[in-house]
């Protein structure tokens, strides 16, 4: 499995900058000011997603560096920052970060400061480096990357006190409140670090602090070295980044490593370590929590248990939330993080609740939002979890999105958010469960009597497709040859010959890939007026190649949502795949249709390639017809409009025509298209005589008593585009693509034998209209 | 007298920094006199001072957040790590709709997401396949490949890559060296956009145009302001040829050479594009100003005097007359709760006068304004121009020579008319901000959050209008502030039906009535002498 659908481009970014992570973590230290080392841009575009994010003013320095800077080093402008941020707001903290410019241009952040430190008058201000490249990681790299900083920096009064370091998760200010308070249920002395309850959530007051109180002391920090354990809430972060391993390290302070308490187990884990190091039983309030919890997930599960969830964000949260839905019943479908971590996946499947759902669960790291947003669609996915930039996918697909996690900048509260401890997690759960009831209750009404009840609304959908009325004819259609192979062999399909100046079913110049065939769509679709109908013909069948099928038609639709599709086949697979169809967007079908007897179609079919078997005779044209019977039925009945070919071979199926077409038309087809059989050279049919117009046009007059006949049918390529009378394929597939060395007109006559290997795309279908091909069959 | 208090209020402020930065600060601060007769002085668009707090961005932001951001029809990849991109993702909400079966990328976000070895190793061929990806699955006409920091350290050739691309692909690739650290500011991301749009896209179409066909230039269509301007124009008889760039397409830039005239309205981001485009294809530039009602009918009318057609002139008066009757009594209520307030003002280069007008016709007065990335024409007029001293920093954002075009250039004005009309409409002319604003009122040039704080604590407005950094500094304090530069999620605030907009958001928030909980205690008693909040 991928991780990004595209490589080299990232596509709607599931991640910010590491400068980002860091920031955030500074603005947990009491005192501080942070300050990055680069471009103004850096710092500005930072304050401006923490502002919307945390509604306060959020002050973050920058060394201004500019062009002359980066020719000749960028240590006047640092200083001269440090120098001036200190006048201004007299911190005793003051983190420098690095960006990508710092970085490039190999800047020693650590001797200009050692340098700065040592020769200017700093206050009180303790000054700390810390190197975050934005093209080193995400900002959750760049938040552990700080807090590590922090800790080296600070922790240094080894002598054991009786306190606990807990290294704080990327949550909201109000989770971090919550987390305090639960410590101090626990009666347990804590240094918590990085602390943003106040800093970044200030409650309002008549004096306004110009660096807000609140946050972890600088002499608390100190005395993380002497700490008798550290607490950290981080499964997925790696050792090399990680506060508490470097303290157990270097200190040798036992270190608890937990995830964010979110949801049950999560939560019990957290509540099991406090209650070891304070000595304490867990205090009735949470036992009380813990059981509302549970009963909460009862009380939804039914509504859980529709929900298939996307999961997106800092590896962290994507964990624990995936742990809430699976206790939940809410099936994640897709856990997804930007960041580049080894830990994700691991962790997600030691989980062991996906053994229970009856289908794969995807994990992607390093992704990105137009990969999410994909695989959301294709994972049937009904609600999103994570951020605000979700947002995007909620707008083009209507996923309902239940925000929690940074940035939340669309919504107010985002900094107010609980969604940790028992309570917490409940709160995360209703969220979830009402945005699913609410989504499904919207609609529910109209998508049952739709489904159900609805009456078939036929004449909406003939008028705009060429094939289906002759109304139609403005409109220009297109094939796209993706489907080469085919699953029947029919007596009157000769795939021999690629003419560029044949024109009949099955023809076509080369068989696309469904990236091609969208990329010559896009050609077309500039070139030919009235483009509105893509049908997907062959030269094989679009069902024996429904993967192809499915991706080129996603691919247009991306292109183009008003596009119209359609599909021929001669409908061996159509049971299998008719809900897909339909949920695609195919509102056209037409399916070949020869015979509906056995006996009459064993004489037609050659041979039925159904399930990994081979089938000839009697047997093969009794599995085609029953499926074929089948599917079309299930169409019609969920409103596909849905046209039946019938190829008319003197002397075998001409006088069962009629009964065809009243069978089909008790399966619910919209209109038959009986065409001459035209018998290609190579073919077993080759020497059945030809049926004249007259006899076929009394053929069709004789069937409109029971249903509307098709009487303009040009019988056209596998990849013709332009309107019926005008088919522009040769000069256009030429201009579109390189496999495509047809002449230039169709009125040379020059035809020219193709290598063993380009046989197999090549024509087959001597019989099909406007939309169809796939009623005549290869081997 | 007067102007004397305010001026030690000011230095006080400005005492608290070191020697240097105080002396660098002043001359970027005035107190408007009008009862001098030279024209004052200010210091602009020069190079920020590190570590206090600016609010100006950088050149990428400039470049690719505000002139090309808007654009719909083009694919920008921000080449380089993932932070630029993201966080110019959406951000300014330059409202774009496009017309029937065309493609709009406005929503899309694209990177190149450079990493480490991206770094050592060079990112060129990474922006290569990336390009190519892009090409495969949205067929773009228009790429743009914009950079960030790093790319221009470490040497890689986008426009190589570009002339590649264009060769490959048989589309548009157009590349801008914008890297984060060039110039001061914004400004310096807007001229290089600039350059390229007349470079590569300006003047290459050939549509036909009508007789009153006209550019708008500077509307960014924030929170919809340009299909207000596009509404009322229209409704006039004018053939909007294209917008630069709110809701703009590279499609419709490329026959902008065909239209009369060129209206515009942010001076500062755009002007480069108006004087390059007369002097290439002789083309005169009017400044205008949408934002606000009095303003929108002079500029209306200025419009139609260049045009000089009675019956323009005529349907313009008609125009006038009904939105006026419709925004009247609309207007008239949202006055009488604006009415005797004030308002200080710092936003982007041009807003910060605009918004003056619109502010004057609901009965409030600035007291304070301000760009944060400005020249010194914004603030003094065009008349400057040649007093400006070139420095190393303007210096390395390059400046293009235009000649005629030798097909394209035509004069739509005789020469006498010309003469004549120059003195009576802003022809090819801006005035700056400060002559319109009131005597003792402030101006001040990138300001900082030190300022913002220590300015709203004396002077007290009753609205702050500015962005998001600085939004809660005001709501801290308990002043109303409106952003001016997303709107708060509002909008149109341009034009006649924009003025209602605006008027009914500032009333609702001046009367919301959770102020009355939030009272800092300056706000009802003197300022203590040197009273500086330390922590």
């Amino acid at each position: 499995m991928k991780n990004r659908n595209l490589v080299n481009l990232n596509m709607n970014p599931c991640k910010m900058c590491m400068p980002m992570g860091s920031a955030l973590a500074f603005k947990g230290i009491s005192s501080s000011m942070f300050m990055l080392h680069g471009s103004q841009g850096c710092s500005t575009y930072i304050r401006r997603h923490m502002a919307g994010h945390f509604n306060e003013p959020v002050d973050i320095a920058s060394s201004s560096l500019n062009e002359e800077g980066t020719v000749y080093g960028g240590e006047s402008n640092l200083k001269k920052g440090l120098r001036n941020l200190i006048k201004l707001y007299r911190p005793e903290v003051i983190g420098v970060g690095t960006t990508c410019l710092a970085e490039t241009i190999g800047e020693d952040i650590n001797r200009i400061i050692n340098e700065f430190s040592r020769e200017e008058d700093c206050g009180a201000a303790c000054i700390i480096p810390i190197s975050t490249p934005g093209y080193g990681g995400t900002q959750f790299e760049g938040y552990y990357s700080a807090i590590l900083s922090i800790v080296k920096a600070a922790a240094t009064e080894a002598i054991p006190n009786d306190r606990v370091n807990v290294i704080a998760p990327n949550v909201s200010p109000g989770d971090i409140r919550n987390l305090k308070a639960i410590l101090e249920d626990f009666g347990i002395d804590y240094i918590l670090l990085p602390d943003i309850s106040e800093t970044l959530d200030a409650p309002y007051s008549t004096e306004y602090r110009r660096i807000p109180s609140g946050g972890s002391k600088l002499e608390d920090l100190r005395k993380m070295a002497g700490a008798r354990a550290t607490i950290e809430f981080g499964l997925t972060v790696p050792d090399s980044l990680s506060p508490g391993t470097y303290l157990k390290e270097r200190f040798g302070i036992p270190l608890f490593k937990c995830p964010i308490p979110l949801g049950l187990e999560y939560t019990d884990i957290f509540m099991k370590v406090l209650s070891e190091l304070s000595g304490r039983l867990v205090p009735g309030k949470y036992i009380s929590e813990r059981g509302r919890l549970i009963d909460g997930m009862i009380d939804s599960h039914k509504h859980n248990a529709e929900g298939r969830a996307v999961i997106y964000g800092e590896p962290e949260q994507v964990l624990a939330i995936s742990k809430l839905c699976c206790e939940s019943g809410v099936k994640p479908v897709l856990v997804s993080t930007g960041s580049n971590s080894d830990q994700i996946l691991p962790l997600i499947n030691a989980m062991g609740y996906f053994n229970d759902f009856d289908e794969k669960l995807l994990v992607l790291k390093d992704t990105d939002f137009e990969t999410i947003q994909k695989l959301a669609v294709q994972q049937k996915a009904n609600i999103l979890i994570g951020n605000s930039d979700g947002k995007f996918i909620t707008e083009k697909e209507g996923i309902p999105l239940v925000r929690t996690g940074f940035p939340i900048h669309d919504r107010m509260g985002g900094q107010r958010l609980v969604h940790s401890g028992y309570g917490g997690s409940l709160k995360l759960l209703d969220d979830i469960t009402n945005t699913l009831i609410e989504n499904k209750y919207e609609k529910y009404r109209e998508n049952t009597f739709q489904r159900y009840y609805s009456p078939k609304k036929h004449e909406d959908k003939t008028n705009i497709h060429p094939c289906f009325s002759s109304l139609a004819s403005k409109n220009a259609r297109m094939h796209i040859p993706v489907a080469p192979t085919c699953n029947i062999s029919c007596n009157y399909c000769n795939r021999k010959y690629d003419c560029q100046n044949e024109s009949r079913p099955g023809v076509t110049s080369a068989v696309l890939s469904p990236e091609e065939a969208a990329a010559k769509f896009a050609y077309a679709k500039d070139k030919v007026a009235n483009l509105t109908v893509v049908g997907i013909a062959g030269p094989g069948d679009a069902l024996a190649n429904f993967p192809q099928t499915r991706k080129s038609i996603e691919l247009i639709k991306q292109i183009d949502t008003n596009i119209t599709f359609c599909l021929s086949t001669n409908g061996l697979m159509l049971p299998r795949f008719a809900d897909e169809i339909i949920e695609i967007g195919v509102s056209h079908v037409t399916v070949t249709i020869n015979s509906v007897d056995p006996e009459i179609g064993a004489r037609i079919y050659k041979e039925v390639n159904y399930a990994g078997k081979k089938h000839t005779g009697a047997k093969a044209a009794e599995i085609l017809i029953k499926n074929q019977l089948e599917g079309l039925s299930y169409l019609a009945s969920r409103g596909v409009l849905c046209k039946v070919n019938i190829v008319m071979i003197k002397g075998v199926n001409d006088s069962h025509i009629e009964e065809v077409v009243k069978k089909v038309k008790a399966c619910g087809a919209f209109m038959t298209n009986i065409m001459p059989l035209i018998p290609a050279e190579g073919s077993a049919f080759q020497n059945i005589p030809l049926t004249s117009s007259r006899e076929l046009n009394e053929m069709r007059k004789k069937c409109e008593a029971d249903i509307k006949q098709m009487y303009h049918c040009r019988q056209c390529r596998a990849d013709a585009i332009g309107t019926l009378d005008d088919d522009r394929s040769a000069g256009l597939w030429k201009g579109i693509c390189k496999g495509f060395s047809g002449s230039e007109s169709r009125n040379q006559k020059v035809c020219h034998k193709l290598t063993r290997g380009e046989v197999h795309i090549e024509i087959q279908n001597i019989y099909a209209d406007g939309c169809n091909v796939g009623n005549n069959a290869r081997v | 007298m007067k102007h004397e208090i305010i001026k030690k209020k000011i230095d006080k402020v400005l005492e608290k920094y070191p020697a240097a930065v105080f002396k660098n600060r002043k001359e970027h601060v005035l107190v408007n006199d009008c009862s001098i007769p030279e024209p004052q002085t200010i210091t602009a668009n020069t190079r920020t001072i590190p570590g206090i707090i600016t609010n100006r961005g950088c050149c990428y932001a400039g470049c690719k957040g505000v002139v090309l951001g808007p654009l719909r029809d083009a694919v920008i990849i921000t080449h380089g790590p993932i932070g630029c991109g993201y966080y110019t993702w959406g951000t300014r909400r330059n409202k774009g709709k496009k017309k029937s079966d065309e493609k709009n990328f406005l929503n899309y976000c694209f990177s190149t997401d450079l990493q480490e070895g991206d770094i050592v190793f060079g990112g060129e061929k990474k922006l290569r396949q990336a390009v190519t990806e892009a090409v495969q699955i949205f067929q773009p006409k228009t790429i743009f490949i914009c950079s960030t920091c790093p790319v221009g350290l470490i040497g890689d050739d986008i426009n190589a890559v570009a002339a590649w691309a264009q060769n490959e692909y048989g589309i548009k690739v157009i590349s801008f060296s914008c890297e984060g650290y060039k110039g001061v500011s914004q400004s310096g991301g807007h001229h290089i956009a600039n350059n390229g749009l007349i470079r590569h896209i300006i003047g290459t179409g050939d549509a036909a145009v009508g007789k009153y066909a006209i550019n708008i230039l500077g509307e960014y269509n924030i929170g919809g302001d340009g299909w207000e301007l596009e509404r009322i124009l229209k409704k006039i008889g004018y053939e909007i040829v294209s917008m630069m760039t709110g809701n703009g397409t590279v499609e419709e830039l490329s026959n902008a050479h065909k239209a009369a005239l060129n209206v515009v309205q942010c001076h500062r981001s755009i002007n480069y594009i108006g004087e390059m485009m007369k002097t290439k294809y002789g083309q005169d530039w009017i400044k205008v100003n949408f934002i606000g009602v009095k303003s929108t009918i002079k500029s209306l009318r200025d419009i139609a005097r260049y045009f000089d057609d009675p019956d323009l002139t005529a349907r313009t008066e008609a125009v006038i007359a009904e939105e006026l009757e419709d925004i009247t009594p609309q207007l008239e209520h949202f006055r009488k709760i604006c009415s005797g307030k004030t308002a200080a003002l710092f936003v982007g280069g041009s807003r910060a006068h605009h918004y003056q007008h619109l502010l004057r016709d609901l009965g409030v007065e600035t007291i304070l304004a301000g760009y944060e990335f400005a020249h010194r024409d914004d603030y003094e007029g065009r008349e400057v121009i040649p007093s400006i001293k070139e420095d190393g920093d303007s210096k390395n954002i390059e400046s293009i020579e235009v000649q005629p075009d030798p097909e394209n250039f035509r004069l739509v004005l005789s020469r006498e008319r010309y003469e004549k009309l120059k003195d009576e409409i802003p022809l090819n002319y801006y005035g700056g901000m400060i002559k319109e604003m009131p005597d003792g009122s402030i101006v001040v040039d990138d300001l900082n959050h030190y300022e913002t704080e220590e300015f709203l604590k004396i002077l007290k407005p009753d609205i702050f209008c500015s962005g998001i950094k600085d939004k809660y500094i005001a709501h801290k304090a308990g002043i109303f502030s409106k952003q001016l530069h997303s709107y708060d999620y509002s909008g149109p605030y341009a034009g006649f039906k924009g003025a209602v907009v605006f008027a009914r958001d500032i009333a609702m928030g001046l009367t919301t009535p959770s102020w009355k909980l939030a009272v800092p205690p300056w706000k009802t008693q003197p300022v203590l002498e040197g009273r500086v909040a330390t922590c």
